[in-house]
């Protein structure tokens, strides 16, 4: 067939393109002779894994998402708010055990709302969850009284410690748990029903309603997943913080969005992956810390930072050229 | 191929009783004050590919949507294989073994062929897919089709759109479809797609799936199909077997005796050559245009719909990019150009797309009558509001628009005065060269006669205009001149007195004069 | 110019020396000439400069410059290298975490740290621990004992010079306002405190009509708790305001309402718009901390702690008050308009 070789070009430069950008990330603070001998440090890189797990949680429910044809602006008003719960949970007395579920359950209960009111008000998800974005901060900053609630220490802030307990995890369990849940989901993207499902909606939606695709319900289902996702992810930043910090996190739904751009996904649906989305996340993480390390003033990462969301948005474009 | 064809299990087939697949009597079916089906009776026998005929509005997508259950009759008695049939949803319809097969394809494009063959339908265990024995099976699907060259894990935006028509009808085969409805399908694909589409329905009534195949194509309807059903005006005016009717009987009954029309005709005379289409070909023309017009000219094109018209006048206006040739006005090159310079030129258009593109619907009739000719009202960057809605105040009275007044939003005027309004704007632009698709599409007699009238006065003034319809009487009683497109060329270019109907029809669907 | 440069070098010496007791000479060290505090690099061959990672709760605000070109001046004089970082957003607690994690990984020999959160910094600063990386805090306090030095203002100080001024102005009588900044800042939190006790102390004739409405983190929430105050209480007598954005907020409600110059008015911390206002009378008092000093201090303190000297647990960079009458003697001029021009080379 003479479609073969360009399929192959194609299959490749999907597959390879994350990577390349992360490689070249490395590569180029490898050869810095500031940072050489320190950036590829086990250490170093234990504290950029760290550093990953919010964003990289979150990337993992957004996969989902944007993979379905949707969008979530209320993430990081999510985590705010799940980190703040599981922190008044912890302060009010209750087991940390407890606080941590609560914590979870609150982001999904606001990714069910945002998939419920999405599907039955038919309304596009930039405005619903642009919306929720404002009712879960606010809701936040009321539960927090305005200011950052003080937990006790439990071993939930030891969850995202660098040097975790017991010594022979060697990386933190919130590193432990981002690697196993990337590999949970993406064994759920690629061989369930409802990764398949997921695909088919972002890719037609009609197609998809009229193959007998239960489109509401798989919708609901992936943004509540999403959801417990940016829970987890809450909870993992109030491990971090060590406190509930209602203002934390803001614009960090544009960082995951961005981790899931620059990884494959597209915003127009049915494309994405969650190895890409990963690699995304730690293009981005290792950059942060590659211009930290070399002293470089903020200013230089933010535009480093915005050329690589435009680049890689339109390698993607370059893609759908290709595909239609 | 890899599954040895006698020893391949054959997808079973559901309705395979003997009698008939699909039985519809006495349905009626009324959409407000339209009724679209009026006591239709339909038989579609077992393994019997039956061609549905009839003008564009005859009643035709109505009758498949009901069968598929995507619409509910009003009235009327449907049984499938000899048991009652009433399907709530398309769902519904398509667990009963009917599958539709539309013009715009229904495949997920990031999806690969198989998982578009099996989506919605995924053999699963605890959740997680099966995928062993599935891909076997769409393998002897695609066998029994004659095409196991197509590749499974390939997505199905990256193929041909002959080959995802057989992917859709591989679907259908694995979902065991008795009644597969095709709408169109061969519209765009090119002649070796049609023929091998042709191959599979044919196989596929040799295993007793019945085939409802919709197509302006005569000739292709003649080649495959056994029975033909003619709806007119939404009535069974005719049905038979194929090979006992004649391209001639076919069209008489499409067309029918129509009601005259009122065409108010407007003195004029010709003048100088005002327009011409040098071999024009846009990226979405399936062939090069040449046209020329004079001034005070009516021109018809007439032909099927996708057969070129509507993209000619898009790439006249520079909607479309042109591909090659050129547009010349009074004999000097006037295009190809973006729409404003086209405008700038004295080109109008009025969109067949009203809704869509041709009115600014939630903004007032004085926005959009003006849109495209703002400069009288304008002074030092400042628009004179009283002006302009003086201005389009003077369009309503003429044009006999229905409104409480021109502030009032245009969405809120019914499908004909909305028309008058972007008729008004074409002619308050002061367009020479009116170019009009379908401009009195569904809407009522006396807009209709109205915009006729519009139309002479135009022209009488010395303007030109390019007049699309699929109406043929309205081209016969309008024209000058009319030009019939066919696959994307003008196969015949004669005075308007020198067409009926008939031939009409018959040069559209055949392409030969 | 250049005397003003040299005047600000030798005032801070001066500081220095009074704030330590430790001999003027000290302060240029010529790098690699004390052993006791330069590591050597892997090769054993010349001695490395010593790298100090300064990171401030934000970077673009007037104060955080001002530590910045004290810490500047510091690192040239004693001949260490500043690495100057701030979180990406201002005032992004997880992200100050990120960045003091980043400078731990890249290597320094020392941090000096102006933490957003007495809490959420402590693990990050146990961690520089761990590597051996000794850290002092400045601005703003932390919990536990795991730095060296805390360099900051007495900001309880500052409250109690501010009402001290407050009850001079109105002659021991009258109604105020206290407009606090935000709920949870340590900072504010004691200056109010110093102000209120102070003037209810010294002062009992004065009343303080509100005392506990917040103005929120920006200009524009001051200015609009300001706008709402002084429709009510149009008649009051005295405002006071714990940080710059909120004086500058509640100086640009009274100049609205022309109420500026009537209603006595004492802020914190300066910017030029406060010092015109001080000029113009609108503003009867800025109580001023001295970031240059917190900055140059830091900075100084760990180079020290490094080279192996002792040094205090807690140093307090001093308040001073700037009014009409002595804003233009050459110490009030340093702080109401620091010299930023080292941080142009």
């Amino acid at each position: 067939m003479t479609l073969r070789p360009k399929i192959k070009i194609q299959t490749v430069l999907n597959l390879v393109a994350p990577f390349m950008g992360l490689i070249l990330v490395i590569a180029l603070f490898s050869a810095m002779p500031d940072v050489q001998s320190r950036f590829l440090r086990a250490a170093n890189l234990k504290s950029v894994a760290t550093q990953s797990v919010i964003v990289a949680l979150g990337a993992l429910g957004m996969t989902l998402v944007i993979i379905g044809g949707g969008i979530d602006l209320s993430a990081a008003s999510n985590i705010a708010l799940s980190s703040v719960i599981a922190a008044y949970a912890i302060n009010a007395g209750l087991p940390p055990l407890l606080g941590l579920v609560l914590g979870i359950l609150t982001g999904g209960l606001i990714g069910l709302v945002n998939g419920t009111l999405i599907t039955r008000l038919k309304l596009v998800p930039f405005i619903i969850t642009m919306g929720m974005m404002g009712i879960a901060r606010g809701a936040a900053k009321w539960i927090a009284r305005n200011q950052k609630i003080d937990a006790p220490l439990t071993w939930i802030n030891e969850l995202m410690s660098k040097s975790p307990h017991p010594p022979w995890l060697v990386l933190a369990p919130g590193v432990w748990l981002m690697i196993v849940f990337a590999v949970v989901m993406a064994v759920v993207l690629r061989y369930t029903v409802f990764g398949r499902h997921i695909f088919a909606i972002g890719s037609n939606e009609a197609a998809a309603r009229l193959c007998g695709v239960r489109t509401v319900r798989t919708k609901i289902l992936f943004y509540t997943v999403s959801g417990l996702f940016l829970g987890l992810a809450g909870v993992m930043e109030f491990s971090r913080l060590t406190v509930g910090d209602p203002t934390v996190a803001v614009g960090l739904e544009l960082d995951i969005i961005a981790a899931v751009v620059i990884g494959g996904g597209s915003l127009s649906g049915g494309e994405g992956s969650i190895m890409g989305s990963m690699i995304g996340v730690f293009i981005m993480a290792f950059l942060r810390n590659g211009c930290t390390m070399m002293g470089w003033p903020n200013y230089i990462q933010e535009i480093i930072i915005g050329v690589i969301i435009v680049a890689a948005v339109a390698l993607d474009q370059v893609r759908h050229r290709r595909t239609a | 191929m890899t599954a040895n064809p006698d020893a391949a299990p054959v997808p079973r087939l559901r309705g395979v009783e003997d009698g008939s697949a699909l039985e519809m009597r006495s349905i009626r079916k009324q959409f407000g004050a339209t009724v679209a089906l009026d006591d239709v009776d339909f038989t579609l026998g077992r393994g019997e590919i039956h061609a549905l005929l009839g003008e564009n509005g005859a009643g035709k997508s109505t009758l498949v949507k009901i069968i598929s259950g995507a619409v509910r009759p009003d009235r009327g008695v449907m049984r499938l294989a000899g048991r009652p049939f009433h399907p709530p949803g398309p769902l519904a319809g398509r667990l009963s073994g009917i599958s539709m097969i539309y013009q715009e394809l229904n495949l997920a494009p990031h999806l690969t062929v198989e998982e578009n063959v099996v989506l919605g339908r995924e053999a699963s265990v605890g959740g997680f897919l099966k995928r062993r024995g599935v891909r076997e099976k769409i393998r002897e699907t695609l066998a029994f089709l004659g095409h196991s060259e197509i590749p499974l894990d390939v997505p199905t935006g990256r193929l041909s759109v002959g080959t995802r028509q057989i992917v859709e009808i591989s679907r259908a085969i694995m979902d065991r479809s008795s009644i597969l409805v095709m709408d169109e399908p061969t519209s765009s694909l090119a002649r070796e797609d049609t023929e091998r589409l042709f191959q599979v329905i044919r196989k596929l009534r040799a295993e007793g799936v019945s085939v409802i195949y919709i197509s302006h194509f005569l000739e292709e309807v003649r080649e495959v199909a056994d029975v033909y059903t003619v709806l007119r005006d939404g009535r069974n005016v005719g049905a038979g077997r194929m090979a006992d009717a004649s391209f001639e009987e076919i069209i008489r009954l499409m067309v029918g005796s129509k009601m005259s029309d009122f065409f108010p005709r407007v003195p004029r005379e010709q003048g100088d050559r005002l327009l011409a289409l040098k071999a024009l070909k846009g990226v979405r023309m399936g062939g090069a245009v040449s046209l020329e017009m004079r001034r005070g000219e009516i021109v018809g094109l007439a032909g099927l719909i996708g057969a070129g018209r509507t993209e000619t006048l898009r790439t006249v206006f520079g909607l479309d990019a042109t591909a090659s040739g050129g547009v010349e006005l009074e004999g000097r090159a006037a295009g190809p150009g973006r729409p404003w310079r086209m405008i700038a030129r004295g080109f109008g258009l009025l969109s067949e797309d009203r809704q869509g593109e041709g009115l600014a619907l939630s903004r007032s009739i004085t926005d959009n009558v003006t849109l495209s000719r703002l400069g009288p009202y304008r002074r030092r960057g400042f628009l004179s509001l009283k002006k302009r809605a003086a201005a389009a105040a003077g369009w309503i009275a003429a044009l006999n628009i229905k409104a409480g007044g021109p502030q009032l939003p245009v969405a809120g005027l019914s499908g004909g005065n909305q028309q008058k309004v972007a008729l008004a704007r074409l002619l308050h632009q002061d367009a020479d060269v009116l170019l009009l698709d379908e401009p009195t599409r569904g809407i009522d007699v006396m807009s209709k006669a109205q915009i006729y009238d519009w139309m002479g006065r135009a022209a009488a003034e010395g303007k030109g205009l390019l007049f699309v319809s699929s109406y043929f009487p309205e081209l016969l009683g309008v024209c000058d001149r009319i030009v019939v497109f066919h696959r994307g060329r003008i196969v015949a270019d004669r005075p308007a007195a020198e067409w009926t109907d008939e031939s009409l029809m018959a040069a559209s669907m055949t392409g030969k004069a | 110019m250049n005397f003003q440069v040299k005047f600000r070098i030798l005032a801070a010496a001066a500081l220095l020396a009074a704030a330590c007791g430790g001999p003027k000479a000290d302060a240029p060290v010529p790098a690699g000439a004390a052993a006791a505090g330069t590591t050597t690099n892997a090769a054993g061959a010349a001695p490395k400069t010593l790298t100090i990672a300064v990171i401030p709760k934000g970077t673009t605000h007037e104060f955080w410059k001002s530590i910045h070109a004290g810490a500047v001046q510091a690192g040239r004089e004693m001949g260490v290298d500043v690495l100057w970082k701030g979180p990406q957003k201002e005032d992004d607690r997880a992200q100050q975490i990120t960045v003091v994690e980043d400078v731990i990984s890249r290597g320094v020999d020392g941090i000096v740290l102006a933490p957003l959160d007495d809490r959420a910094l402590v693990r990050p600063v146990q961690d520089a621990g761990r590597e051996k990386i000794p850290v002092v805090i400045m601005d703003s306090g932390l919990q536990g004992k795991d730095y060296l030095s805390f360099v900051a203002t007495d900001n309880y100080q500052g409250g109690i010079l501010a009402a001290r001024r407050m009850g001079e102005l109105l002659q021991g009588k009258g109604r105020i306002f206290r407009i606090r900044y935000q709920a949870g800042s340590a900072s504010t939190t004691d200056r109010e405190n110093g102000f209120l006790e102070t003037l209810t102390k010294e002062f009992p004739a004065i009343k303080v009509l509100i005392q506990d409405q917040y103005a929120g983190a920006t200009t524009e929430t001051a200015y609009q708790l300001a706008e709402n105050l002084l429709g009510r209480f149009p008649d009051v007598d005295g405002v006071f305001c714990p940080n710059e954005s909120s004086t500058f907020g509640t100086l640009r409600a009274l100049q609205e309402a022309r109420l500026a110059g009537k209603v006595k008015f004492v802020g914190f911390d300066s910017s030029p718009k406060l010092v015109q206002a001080l000029r113009d009378g609108h503003l009867h008092g800025i109580v001023l901390q001295n970031p240059v000093k917190m900055g140059y201090l830091g900075v100084l303190q760990i180079v020290k702690a490094i080279r192996g000297e002792k040094i205090p647990e807690r140093i307090d960079t001093g308040v001073t008050l700037a009014t009409l009458e002595n804003m233009d003697t050459p110490e009030i001029k340093a702080l109401l308009s620091p010299d930023l021009s080292i941080l142009e080379k």
